[in-house]
């Protein structure tokens, strides 16, 4: 069994990754591509030059204009608990800081030779203040590097300038949105050259992109000093390692960082850790639920097979099996959430606004005013929500129930209890039922990963912050981070819950065993 | 056959079963008649097998027996069934949860399905132990074990540790082993067989043969001592070797106890090696009723001879053999039983109306009649019959089981 478990949680590794790796390929495939969402924001800054500069730094910041594996292979690097290159360091509250980064190459060297390389020598200090030495040259380095990145851009958009000037055969070689990558104008003659004659403008563009190609140079010496000088005090370790240390700045061992999602610039697993206990509420209230109404009404079917329990249950529940879960939440919200009609149940959220200001439990204060506490407003809350969710569960199941309770009355052990002088309720609940367990079981397998699903929707209606919401944000917004973790999760979660399927049914049947 | 010893025993009958009639419903046709007017009785000791085609309702019969028949679709629709002095039929389902599995037992014929899979075996045991008896936990485990012990479960394992220490003796003997090696052995060795016995007990059925599961299933009928067991084709689905072990198995454990046995088989051979009395049956109704050795002398029935002459003989070289519609088929077999000229013909429910003799007024054609002294043969209910009203199919017949030889292999 032991050897089993440890088999079925190594192959949950390559599985998870596949999921996470085809979830991360559908969304990079998709119009727009991966951190689509960040693009909108940009618009908030007025200057369109600034936009893009803005721009740059974000996809800088975030490689998103890397190849698509090669975000996914960075991803896998950090989530991987063995890590490999150059030790993050632990801040006190927690973070992760990497080794700064080096700076994308300067573009263009053949026309604009790159300024020489130098190296900077500084003793970092020691103790505190170190600490606030590096934080300082962090900052800095930060700083400088986006200063070069947005100097790129303004190289970048000038030289682009210059070719719209020049027209064509140039133009052509412009990408779609406009911008020009220098790697496509290797033989642009400098300064001029064809086509002849030279647009009389063509002087001044090229008068701007020397003039900015020298400020990029300039931006880059002084982003790779910071850089270095980081790198240095970062070497001295102003922090301890983040994690197990193996080998020094080669080999480590840390807990999976998550990274931080860019649409709402905090860690995804601070998301993640508050958004996964909501959606296991509502799911661990709805599965028992569930199973607690269909498999009692399976079996009152199958006793009384063809009598009015079965043919009414039976009715019952594929009528509600076939209500759309976006229909039944609206008519919920609206009918028996609204107040202009019931208006029994809070329309959306998972608390009332004053959670903070309640007791755990219900109170009737010295005014005899009843307050329903912490408890029953969330009790209160979840209601509509769990009940949306349940509803459609009970068809399949009870059905299923039904069908091995009957399959298991002809069984010829039922006719030995039965010869044995057996009770029929003894042989019904002990005998039947206990084999009809079996595939319940299995419907689990199948039932959980689609109640995750179907919650996403839920959520989405009644507004609750959990896993669904979260996914639903991340998918809009095609951000990386959350978007993969979110997808690492509900399949880590949906994986343990069939392995933990196959450990019922292995203690259920003594024919299973694992070994 | 070779010896004729006949035990006369003036008992009460344990069971006696008449004119039992069993029908289903069959949707839109019209109802099924499984069993159509049955009577038979088993005595202390003895064993009844009834014989007969599939179909023909000797399960249904004995699930009658057992109370065990659905209902609906079953009904019985007449006839009694006398056990202990009362009439199985008009008893509550309450009374019946007593006899079933205490008083009357039934093995089936499927011993790879009949145990439940989910249930250790001793905890199947156990089960009927506590419905019936009143003990405590550790004595219901000794009936457990003594249950599975009579049916020889254990005799694997107890010769294998028994070799074992002949062949640890044999050693010291020789000189190879310590003589403290065997000591130990042999004061450990009633300890290992109980814990190998207590290991069984917590055996899932699925780790065992057929033939080891039906023994499981003997032990459980068994355990709670009742007085007649209904044995529906227990070796059917068993090969020849467990077939022979488990049916020495059932006479030597109804020799101890002096259980009556109800054999359903539709194999010639296990009657006339297991029976004492054979019932015959054919579409739900009784066609001969007779001692196991008379019967096999001198069938007197068409069907009865159609079976026994449709067995092949080892050095048979015919191209076709005879079958039993060769038999029945021919209206001259149905004129051989004496008094055949007062209209005693046999009853056969495909006889050409021409050969049929008058029928007395009534809605059943069927008599079970007895022919000659303890010889009872199904007849057309002529008014000649009606006017000699016969015995009820009875018979106390025990034959001492060593003495039948080699009948079965002989068929």
């Amino acid at each position: 069994m032991a050897t089993y478990l440890i088999r079925r949680l190594l192959l949950m590794i390559p599985t998870v990754l596949g999921i996470t790796l085809m979830v991360f390929l559908i969304v990079a495939l998709a119009p727009g591509g991966i951190g689509a969402g960040l693009a909108v924001q940009g618009g908030q800054v007025s200057d369109t030059s600034k936009v893009a500069q803005m721009q740059a730094y974000m996809e800088d910041r975030y490689g998103l204009n890397d190849p698509v594996v090669v975000q996914y292979g960075r991803w896998i690097a950090r989530v991987c608990p063995v890590r490999f290159g150059t030790t993050s360091l632990e801040s006190p509250s927690g973070d992760r800081i990497a080794v700064p980064r080096e700076l994308p190459e300067l573009p263009m060297q053949w026309a604009f030779p790159a300024p020489a390389t130098f190296e900077v020598t500084f003793t970092p200090q020691s103790g505190d203040a170190l600490i606030e030495e590096f934080r300082t040259l962090q900052r800095d380095a930060e700083g400088r590097r986006r200063t070069y990145v947005g100097s790129v851009r303004a190289f970048k958009d000038a030289l682009a300038d210059h070719v719209r000037v020049l027209g064509d055969p140039w133009t052509a070689r412009l990408d779609p949105k406009g911008g020009a990558d220098p790697t496509n104008f290797r033989d642009l003659p400098l300064g001029g050259g064809q086509p002849t004659p030279v647009p009389a403008d063509a002087a001044a563009t090229w008068a701007k992109v020397n003039a900015a190609a020298a400020q990029m140079h300039q931006a880059w010496s002084l982003a790779e000093e910071a850089r270095q000088r980081a790198t240095i005090a970062f070497a001295a370790r102003p922090f301890p390692p983040a994690g197990v240390e193996v080998i020094r700045d080669v080999v480590s061992i840390d807990s999976p960082d998550f990274g931080v999602a860019f649409s709402r610039n905090r860690p995804v697993w601070d998301l993640i850790k508050t958004a996964l206990p909501v959606t296991m509420l509502i799911n661990l209230i709805a599965f028992p639920i569930i199973y607690l109404v269909a498999v009692p009404t399976g079996v009152l079917a199958s006793i009384r097979r063809g009598g009015v329990a079965d043919i009414a249950s039976g009715f019952l529940f594929l009528l509600l099996y076939s209500v759309p879960v976006v229909l039944a939440g609206v008519f919920a919200i609206g009918f028996l959430a609204n107040n202009q009609y019931l208006g029994w149940f809070p329309v959306s959220g998972l608390h009332d606004s004053a959670q903070a200001t309640m007791t755990f439990l219900p109170y009737t204060d010295p005014s005899s005013v009843w307050h329903r506490g912490w408890l029953l407003d969330t009790v209160w809350h979840l209601a509509l929500p769990v009940l949306c969710l349940v509803y459609g569960g009970f068809a399949v199941l009870s059905k299923q129930t039904r069908a091995s309770m009957l399959d298991n009355f002809n069984a010829d052990y039922v006719r030995t209890a039965r010869a044995k002088g057996v009770p029929r309720k003894d042989i019904v609940i002990s005998h039947v039922l206990r084999n009809s367990l079996l595939p319940l079981i299995t419907m689990f397998v199948g039932i959980f990963p689609a109640m995750l699903g179907g919650s996403v929707v839920v959520e989405r209606i009644f507004t609750i912050p959990g896993m669904g919401s979260l996914v639903i944000e991340a998918i809009n917004l095609r951000d990386r981070e959350l978007i993969l973790a979110n997808t690492f999760m509900i399949s880590s979660v949906s994986l343990l819950a069939l392995l933990l399927a196959d450990i019922l049914y292995a203690l259920c049947d003594p024919r299973v065993a694992y070994e | 056959m070779t010896a004729h010893i006949h035990t006369p025993t003036p008992s009460q009958p344990l069971l006696s079963v008449a004119d039992l009639a069993v029908s289903f419903d069959n949707g839109a046709g019209p109802r099924i008649q499984a069993v159509a007017g049955v009577s038979l009785t088993i005595h202390p000791q003895q064993t009844l097998a009834v014989v007969g085609e599939s179909g023909c309702g000797k399960s249904v019969t004995a699930m009658t027996t057992m109370q065990l028949i659905p209902c609906p679709p079953g009904r019985v629709e007449r006839g009694t069934i006398l056990f202990g002095g009362r009439d199985l039929l008009s008893l509550s389902e309450r009374e019946m949860l007593k006899i079933r599995g205490g008083e009357i037992a039934m093995i089936f014929q499927e011993p790879m399905t009949s145990l439940n899979p989910v249930y250790s075996i001793g905890d199947q045991i156990l089960e009927a132990i506590f419905l019936h008896q009143k003990v405590a936990a550790d004595e219901a485990v000794e009936i457990a074990l003594k249950a599975l012990d009579e049916v020889g479960i254990y005799q694997p394992i107890e010769s294998r540790l028994k070799r074992e220490l002949v062949a640890l003796r044999a050693d010291v003997d020789a000189g190879k082993a310590s003589v403290d090696a065997m000591r130990e052995l042999e004061r450990t060795l009633p300890e290992r067989v109980r814990g190998a016995k207590m290991q069984l007990l917590s055996d899932y059925p699925h780790r065992y043969s057929g033939g080891m599961r039906q023994r499981v299933m003997i032990a459980m009928a068994l355990a709670c001592q009742p007085t007649l067991l209904l044995a529906d084709e227990p070796t059917t689905a068993l090969d020849v070797t467990i077939q022979a072990q488990i049916l020495e198995l059932l006479s030597d454990l109804q020799r101890r106890r002096g259980m009556g046995i109800m054999l359903i088989t539709h194999n010639l051979g296990v009657v006339a090696e297991n029976a004492d009395v054979a019932c015959v049956m054919y579409a739900g109704r009784v066609v001969e009723y007779a001692t196991v050795e008379e019967l096999f002398e001198r069938p007197l029935h068409p069907y009865t001879r159609g079976l026994f002459r449709s067995i092949p003989g080892v050095r048979d070289t015919r191209s076709r053999l005879t079958t039993v519609e060769d038999v029945v088929d021919n209206p001259a077999e149905f004129r051989l039983l004496p008094g055949c000229q007062n209209g005693i013909i046999p009853w056969w429910p495909f006889l050409p109306q021409e050969h049929r003799p008058q029928l007395a007024p009534g809605r059943e054609p069927y008599a079970l009649h007895e022919i000659e002294p303890n010889r009872w043969v199904g007849v057309w209910r002529t008014p000649y019959i009606e006017s000699h009203p016969s015995r009820r199919a009875d018979l106390t017949t025990l034959r001492s089981k060593s003495a039948v030889g080699s009948a079965g292999a002989s068929l």
